[in-house]
């Protein structure tokens, strides 16, 4: 056990700090916040957190801390910011905002090292505190999930007006989807470069948002659940991808395709799906429910449509 | 003189690679985000060919423009109508379409990249050789010269098209209402194909024509493209075929004037930061007609 725990370590960290990444973009889709803007906090976390340590000797608690309270209201300023826009020009608009880091990061000079970036990041982190930290973050995540919060969030993505209808102030739940998506990405971020040690302009870029993407679309985009499993896929499979070499670029590429075209929910969907189709036949071989009144049968036909909500 | 020639140029390639995207968004909503791996693979493919056997310029682009537009039309085979078809809601549809895109994208990318070691190709073996005249001080190549007779016209032929054709008429009538239009008796799927290979063939040419003037061409430059084919399409206002030819030359000319100000790499900012500026200015673009679709 610890023997596999020592050799893997590295794959463990990557997987913490690939959830996080997955969180910070999935928070705001399940807000019906179409925002790319976690991926822009991850590599400004990256940078921030080598700067912090190099340049100002701070240790790794106060710089996690700082870190993200500075990528939460950098990516809030970019939500107010960029407010009115929806759908397709929102995310455009937060693309642009990844890929200009990655300009800023080539040509910030000393700050950032050009192209070379920032190395030689060492500090009092140990895997304790990421494991602690991660561990609260992805609890935080899950509660926004349950009662009434859930419901005001599925409320949010789903219908907009009637949400606004019902009293849920719209605008302060996208908002605060942006502050959400800006900790969660520094988060990422800061824990990967106090692990690793080196961040250069290469680290981030487009195939990072390309690979929270991944692993939101193929673990299934609307519950932690499936950022959890698509993280764990995504960081291990490369490893067991080694017989196939050069061509894991291409596989990574049919299976999110694939999974887009078919699973728009997801493995975590395809569970739900087969749980519930399950348990209605289990029901249905165990007789009509005797005495069932008219509600109750209509309750158990909306019941799977609601999931399919989720 | 030599730099607006070169904004000329450069702007004739963005607007070959952007017309076609701007096409699809515009007309049948479909923004492609594997444009560039398109673009990018028909240049490629053209590349292989050169490998066996000597072509003129001809049919290096030819091969290049029905490799792009076969590609195109498989994907929109094979992908996006079956996203589509399953999609609950249009926004559904739209999302599923770019991260389908994007997952697309990556394949034709690392088949590429596999074969050529990430390092830049060109079509050095075609039997078209790359001229350069004097005019007074002007330096002009035939290949620029090419590029630009063939974006203008090319760009001219599709706004007619667009615009003057019953087929126009009825491709312009999906982008507005598609339930309508297939009331309206319009095949929106024969249509949707064609559109799909128009566009895949512009991207093919644009990569020929991209990799004839700058010499070579890296697997990964269809994702640069494909951001600054964007901030065009945007700066310009989707679906509109003056605004995309605006929104070429002049990030052209933006891009240029950065080049010869500063000496970083800056360049790249200038479409990422014109896609900001204009959305939050006039998310319509310049020659926008106003959104029917608000949500």
């Amino acid at each position: 056990m610890m023997q596999f725990y020592f050799s893997n370590i590295v794959l463990i960290q990557a997987t913490m700090t690939g959830l996080l990444l997955a969180l910070s973009i999935q928070v705001p889709i399940r807000m019906g916040v179409f925002s790319f803007a976690g991926a822009g906090a991850y590599g400004i976390g990256c940078y921030a957190g080598a700067i912090f340590v190099l340049d100002h000797q701070l240790g790794a608690i106060p710089t996690i801390v700082i870190t993200c309270l500075m990528t939460g209201v950098i990516v809030l300023a970019l939500g107010v910011l960029i407010q009115k826009l929806t759908g397709l020009y929102l995310a455009m608009a937060t693309v642009a905002f990844c890929l200009i880091i990655s300009v800023i990061a080539i040509n910030g000079g000393t700050t950032t090292g050009g192209s070379t970036g920032r190395y030689g990041v060492i500090s009092d982190f140990t895997m304790g505190g990421m494991f602690a930290i991660t561990a609260v973050a992805l609890v935080l995540v899950a509660l926004s999930e349950r009662g009434r919060l859930g419901r005001r969030v599925d409320a949010v993505r789903e219908d907009p007006e009637l949400a606004a209808s019902m009293g849920v102030n719209v605008r302060r739940y996208r908002l605060v989807a942006f502050a959400v998506s800006g900790v969660l990405g520094g988060l990422a971020g800061s824990m990967n470069i106090l692990v690793r040690s080196a961040v250069s302009p290469l680290d981030i870029g487009f195939h990072l948002i390309v690979l929270a993407l991944t692993m939101i679309i193929v673990g299934g985009s609307l519950s932690w659940k499936g950022a959890v499993l698509g993280a764990l896929i995504f960081t291990w499979l490369p490893d067991l991808l080694k017989v196939v070499g050069q061509w894991q670029e291409l596989i990574y590429g049919v299976i999110v395709a694939l999974a887009a075209v078919l699973l728009p929910r997801g493995l975590y969907g395809i569970y739900v799906d087969t749980k519930r189709s399950v348990q209605r036949r289990r029901r249905e071989a165990a007789g009509p429910p005797a005495g069932g009144s008219d509600d109750e049968t209509h309750a158990e036909r909306l019941e799977p449509e609601m999931e399919g909500q989720r | 003189m030599q730099d607006l020639l070169t904004v000329i140029s450069l702007g004739s390639i963005y607007l070959l690679f952007a017309l076609g995207m701007s096409l699809t968004w515009g007309t049948i909503d479909i923004l492609n985000f594997s444009h560039g791996s398109i673009f990018m693979f028909s240049t490629f493919t053209s590349y292989l060919v050169l490998g066996e056997t000597t072509l003129p310029f001809v049919a290096v682009a030819l091969i290049a423009v029905v490799v792009g537009a076969v590609l195109s039309v498989a994907i929109q085979v094979l992908a996006f109508e079956q996203i589509i078809k399953r999609a609950r809601t249009k926004k559904n549809a739209e999302m599923q379409i770019l991260i389908g895109g994007i997952g697309i994208a990556i394949i034709p990318l690392a088949i590429a990249q596999h074969h050529t070691k990430s390092n830049p190709f060109g079509l050095r073996a075609s039997s078209f050789e790359v001229e350069t005249w004097l005019l007074g001080d002007l330096r002009v190549t035939n290949i620029s010269v090419i590029t630009i007779v063939v974006a203008v016209a090319l760009w001219a032929a599709v706004s007619l098209w667009l615009h003057r054709s019953r087929h126009g008429l009825a491709l312009r009538s999906i982008g507005v209402d598609a339930e309508v239009a297939s009331l309206m008796g319009v095949d929106r799927r024969r249509l949707a194909l064609a559109t799909m290979a128009v566009s895949g063939g512009l991207a093919g040419l644009a990569g020929v024509l991209f990799t004839f003037s700058l010499g070579a061409l890296t697997p990964e430059s269809g994702d640069t493209l494909l951001v600054k084919a964007f901030a065009i399409i945007i700066l310009g206002g989707v679906g509109s075929m003056l605004g995309v030819a605006f929104g070429a030359f002049f990030l052209a000319a933006c891009e240029v004037w950065v080049l010869t100000q500063t000496s970083g790499s800056w360049v790249e900012a200038v479409s990422f930061g014109l896609i900001f500026l204009v959305l939050l200015v006039r998310p319509a673009g310049v020659f926008g007609r106003k959104e029917v679709r608000r949500t």
